[in-house]
């Protein structure tokens, strides 16, 4: 039985790489369906995340991948989060960027990993077109939902494609 | 030639008769007329007395060299004393007279040492160079030397005798003539200007003697010889045996030193006893110190383990040196004595080596520690010496490294050797520097092992006097040195901070060489230092896994050496933090008390009727959290419990396997439960069923067995083999007639058990093994009423039990890797999905590298576990091999 000799770095990034590690344990006892997320390398502060698109949507069978970015100060600070799958929504530009109050203003030290990719998935399905990023997309949503759905399948690209392109 | 020949040759000299080539007589050389001049007669440009010199010279020259020629076979011409009147007239001429040799004349002296150097050169070398000119075999050596000595000795003679017969007196009467001239009568410029001509004749035999014979060889033999010579005298003087040199056991030490002595007066006799001999003695000792130091000292006294350095001191001043001595007085070198300074140079020389063959074995030395004291002893001066504490720790080192932190040294030796270290370091330097700096390593490998801990700390748990550890101890598993270290007394240091107290008169620096961090270890304890491998909080968490563990296995109900334990690493690493430990401890004993009182209250109103034949003994399920139990000597008819009260919060993660115990069981258990929540004022018992020890007695129809330490499973599995209240009932012994009884099948027994697949094999296996048992037919079990003779029974039984043993081994009470990978291989699943959806495919390398970084508490597995994983997701379709090590998510 080999005696932990855990690495213990002064500061607060130990405290943030403690938390990420204690979420990960958290994502992977209780794994939620269609959602999965993993740390890029050792130091914890750079995730990848996958989420399935919700059934009966646009995104219906369609796989986004996403990056998130963890501060010094997570988790009071909220993660920076990106779509890496290009993604044709109303609330994500065509760089990857969320609009998502709880990812802004609304957050809250209380979300984690889990909840955040939870809140996404279901941004895909119910998108806020109050305030979009992507005015055509909040347009033809409410108008032109076949159309709409052309543009998200043209607009997507399976994490092959992304692998291939050397995204 | 012969006589007649020579009487008559003296009378009349007979050029032709000489053999080598003295100055013919010839016409006598006029000179040439100078440029110039005019061409007349020979008298005509020179005063007369010149030209007439030149023509006497000539002549007495000729007679002179004539007289003195060597012959061939110089040795058998017979030696002529008297000088013909010419040949006198002739010398006196050439040595006295006019004829003395002026500027750009060759002088009969030099003249004559010419003469022998090609008399040497054309009949003596050709003799000498047979001998030479090839390799000298050891053996012949000897004898060479000597040949050549007294070839070279008898020619140095007949060299000299014509030279001190027939040249020095005239150059003495020279000498004595010019005194008289200058007026000064002193003998003393005579006898110089002798002794001058004398030393030149003699340097230049010398010189030739010297160049005939090939200077390395020359060296290298003699140096041989000499070494010889000693060993062959130091054999006996020191009456220690050499063995790497068979020389015959007797020998004569007077007659080999006086061999060596007459040989070297010889040699210094005809001019080889300068710089070549010189050199070669130089070598022989050299040589004579390694061989003398490899052979007999290298006998570490391992009897009375006593240092042989002082006798290597003795033996340098008594033996080496005076040899050293007479060979340079044999020499007649100048400084025939050795210098104090020169001898303690030596000594130091001969301790630098013994200390360097010394440490090239230290690792063996360490390893047999306690009967090398003597080599370490050595090696304490060593260490004094320029260069000695560095060689030693960087030889060392290395073969530690080599020799022990390898995979093929198990961590029980690798343990042993470090103790051995630690007590043989602390011998030879007390300080502890050298200690801290080999050790280091050391530690560090023991740290990555991880057995390590485990090791120490049952190793603690041994007691010695129980046969049964001390043979545990022996097989290895254990360290037996680690055990007797904690039965020496341990006395405690005064914790003071030496550094700052003012009033401790006998501070000291630290040493020069210490590390910055170097702190004088107050303790010269073993123990300290094993414990002190690891942080002390690691230490403890494993501490408290073993001691649980240990424990529970426990058959002491004193607990004494538990509790000895305890207390000793308190004082060794502070109280604090072993709390954990302490209410492990306190919880075992207090359950026994707890355990009385109960039973006490119980025996009355319980009354179990012995409805069985099998009786359950003692079952100790775990309340609380599990309690395994010791077993009550009562031979009572109906079961009896003890149980162990632990407290969940401070004890290890136990085994908690559930599974239904027999019904008799769980009555007495809820009766325990209630008596408990009675007493503790309501507090809950959890029982563990996995953890336990039991007794119980089977009856069969044809005998009675008793089992001893059974584990719950094993009992509840075979207390399933009772007949239920609806099946047959055949009375006491059921199926009399048949030798078979109850027979129940493996998925029933699941059932009615509750119980995981594997345990409930594993107790089955144990079973049969006890011939309790039989299997019928595939997973069909009875219970065999009646032992038939028949060998298939206890050829199963036999195989069955050897299952059953090492499953046996395999099951500890804290859980098992294998255990712990199966408990955990959803989460581990899921890792390996997620690590895989995200970051794209991985080899098996990276996917184990990232479980290490990642999983919390770690990832104690290696990549075969991995591989193991990913191929049981593979075959769920969860994710593909693609190709190699590396896999990918399946689609």
């Amino acid at each position: 039985m080999a005696l932990s000799t855990g690495a213990r770095t002064n500061g607060s990034s130990a405290t943030v790489a403690q938390r990420l590690q204690k979420e990960l344990m958290d994502i992977m006892m209780k794994p939620t369906p269609g959602i999965t997320a993993f740390p890029d390398d050792e130091n914890m502060t750079r995730w990848t995340a996958t989420i399935d698109g919700p059934s009966s949507t646009p995104y219906e069978n369609l796989v986004f991948k996403l990056s998130m970015e963890f501060g010094a100060t997570y988790p009071y600070a909220p993660p920076t989060v990106l779509f890496k799958t290009p993604i044709y929504h109303p609330n994500v530009d065509f760089s990857g960027r969320i609009c998502l109050d709880i990812l802004k203003d609304k957050w809250s030290a209380v979300y984690n990993i889990g909840t955040v990719l939870l809140s996404l998935q279901s941004l895909l399905g119910e998108p806020n077109n109050s305030s979009p990023l992507n005015g055509q997309a909040a347009e033809l949503w409410d108008k032109d939902m076949a159309e709409f759905k052309r543009l998200v399948l043209a607009r997507h690209k399976t994490p092959e494609e992304l692998d291939a392109a050397g995204l | 030639m012969d006589h007649a020949t020579l009487v008559f040759a003296s009378v009349f000299p007979v050029p032709s008769l000489s053999h080598t080539t003295p100055t013919p007589i010839a016409t006598p050389n006029l000179g040439y007329t100078e440029p110039g001049a005019s061409f007349g007669s020979p008298y005509a440009a020179d005063a007369g007395g010149t030209q007439r010199r030149t023509v006497l010279r000539n002549l007495a020259w000729s007679t002179a060299t004539r007289f003195l020629s060597l012959p061939k076979d110089l040795d058998k011409a017979p030696r002529r004393i008297k000088r013909p009147p010419d040949v006198e007239e002739a010398l006196d001429y050439l040595l006295v007279g006019e004829g003395t040799g002026r500027e750009h004349e060759e002088g009969i002296a030099d003249w004559y040492a010419n003469e022998v150097r090609l008399h040497f050169a054309n009949h003596v070398r050709q003799g000498l160079a047979e001998a030479w000119d090839k390799d000298i075999e050891l053996s012949n050596a000897w004898h060479v030397l000597e040949d050549t000595q007294r070839v070279l000795d008898q020619m140095q003679n007949l060299y000299r005798q014509p030279f001190y017969a027939h040249i020095l007196p005239f150059v003495e009467q020279a000498a004595a003539n010019i005194t008289i001239r200058a007026g000064r009568s002193t003998d003393n410029l005579e006898a110089e200007t002798v002794g001058a001509a004398k030393r030149k004749f003699e340097r230049e035999i010398h010189a030739v003697f010297a160049h005939s014979l090939p200077v390395e060889r020359f060296s290298k033999t003699l140096s041989y010889v000499l070494y010889d010579a000693a060993c062959k005298l130091f054999r006996l003087q020191v009456r220690l045996d050499d063995v790497a040199h068979a020389v015959p056991e007797h020998i004569d030490t007077k007659k080999v030193r006086r061999r060596m002595m007459v040989l070297l007066v010889g040699l210094n006799r005809v001019g080889l006893g300068q710089d070549e001999a010189q050199r070669a003695l130089a070598n022989a000792m050299d040589k004579l110190l390694d061989a003398y130091i490899a052979s007999h000292y290298l006998k570490v006294d391992w009897y009375s383990k006593q240092s042989v350095t002082a006798q290597l001191r003795v033996w340098i001043e008594n033996g080496f040196v005076p040899l050293a001595e007479l060979v340079l007085e044999c020499l007649k070198c100048d400084p025939a004595s050795i210098p104090t300074l020169q001898r303690k140079q030596w000594q130091e020389m001969a301790l630098t080596r013994l200390g360097r063959a010394r440490v090239e074995n230290l690792f063996d030395f360490v390893t047999n520690w306690d009967q090398s004291l003597g080599a370490i002893l050595d090696l304490k001066e060593y260490l004094r010496l320029d260069g000695g504490k560095e060689h030693l720790k960087g030889s060392f080192s290395r073969q530690v490294s080599r020799r022990l932190l390898h995979p093929g040294a198990t961590t029980t030796y690798i343990l042993n050797v470090y103790i051995y270290i630690i007590r043989a370091f602390n011998k030879l330097e007390p300080k502890g520097v050298i200690l801290q700096s080999v050790a280091r390593p050391i530690r560090r490998y023991l740290k990555e092992r991880e057995d390590t801990a485990r090791t120490i700390i049952s190793s603690l748990l041994i007691d010695l006097n129980d046969e049964a550890s001390v043979k545990a101890a022996s097989t290895g598993e254990l360290s037996f040195e680690i055990a007797s270290e904690m039965a020496k007394p341990f006395t405690h240091a005064e914790d003071a901070d030496d550094e700052a107290s003012w009033n401790d008169l006998s501070w000291q620096p630290p040493p020069y060489d210490a590390s910055p961090e170097y702190k004088k270890s107050k303790v010269e304890d073993v123990i300290f230092f094993l414990l002190t491998l690891w942080d002390r909080d690691d230490f403890i968490n494993e501490l408290k896994n073993i001691l649980g563990d240990h424990l529970l296995k426990c058959q002491d109900p004193e607990f004494q050496k538990e509790i000895r334990l305890l207390e000793l690493i308190k004082i060794r690493l502070g109280e604090d933090n072993l709390q954990a430990c302490e209410v492990m401890l306190r919880d075992v004993l207090e359950s026994r008390r707890i355990n009385e009182t109960i039973r006490q209250a119980g025996d009355r109103p319980q009354n179990q009727p012995p409805q069985t034949p099998e009786t359950l003994g003692p079952r100790t399920p775990r309340p609380r959290r599990a309690a395994p139990s010791t077993p009550p000597a009562k031979p009572l008819p109906g079961p009896a419990l003890n149980a162990q009260i632990l407290s969940s919060f401070f004890w290890p993660i136990l085994r908690d396997e559930t599974f239904r115990v027999p019904a008799e069981i769980e009555s007495l258990q809820q009766d325990y439960e209630s008596r408990f929540e009675r007493i503790k004022g309501m507090r809950k018992l959890r029982w563990m069923n996995a953890l336990g020890d039991s007794r119980i007695t089977l009856e069969f129809d044809d005998r009675t067995e008793e089992f001893d330490h059974l584990t719950p499973w094993q009992v509840s599995v075979v207390y399933a083999f009772q007949p239920q209240p609806g099946e047959e009932k055949t009375g006491k012994g059921k199926g009399k007639a048949k030798s078979e009884g109850i027979t129940r099948n493996a998925e029933q027994l699941e059932e009615i058990l509750e119980m995981d697949e594997t345990l409930l094999h594993q107790a089955l296996a144990f079973w049969v093994g006890k011939s309790v048992l039989r299997e019928v037919s595939p997973h069909t079990y009875a219970v065999i009423e009646r032992l038939d003779s028949s060998t298939k029974d206890s050829d199963a039984a036999a195989a069955a039990q050897e299952i059953a043993e090492v499953q046996a081994a395999q099951s500890t009470t804290v859980k098992s890797q294998a255990d712990l990978l199966n408990e955990r291989k959803d989460v581990y699943m899921s890792f390996i999905t997620g690590m895989l959806t995200n970051q794209g495919n991985m080899p098996v390398v990276r996917v184990l590298m990232m479980m290490r970084m990642m999983v919390q508490g770690g990832f104690p597995f290696g990549a075969e576990e991995v591989r193991a994983l990913l191929g049981e997701m593979e075959a769920a379709g969860k994710v593909v091999r693609l190709g190699g090590d590396v896999w990918g998510i399946g689609k």
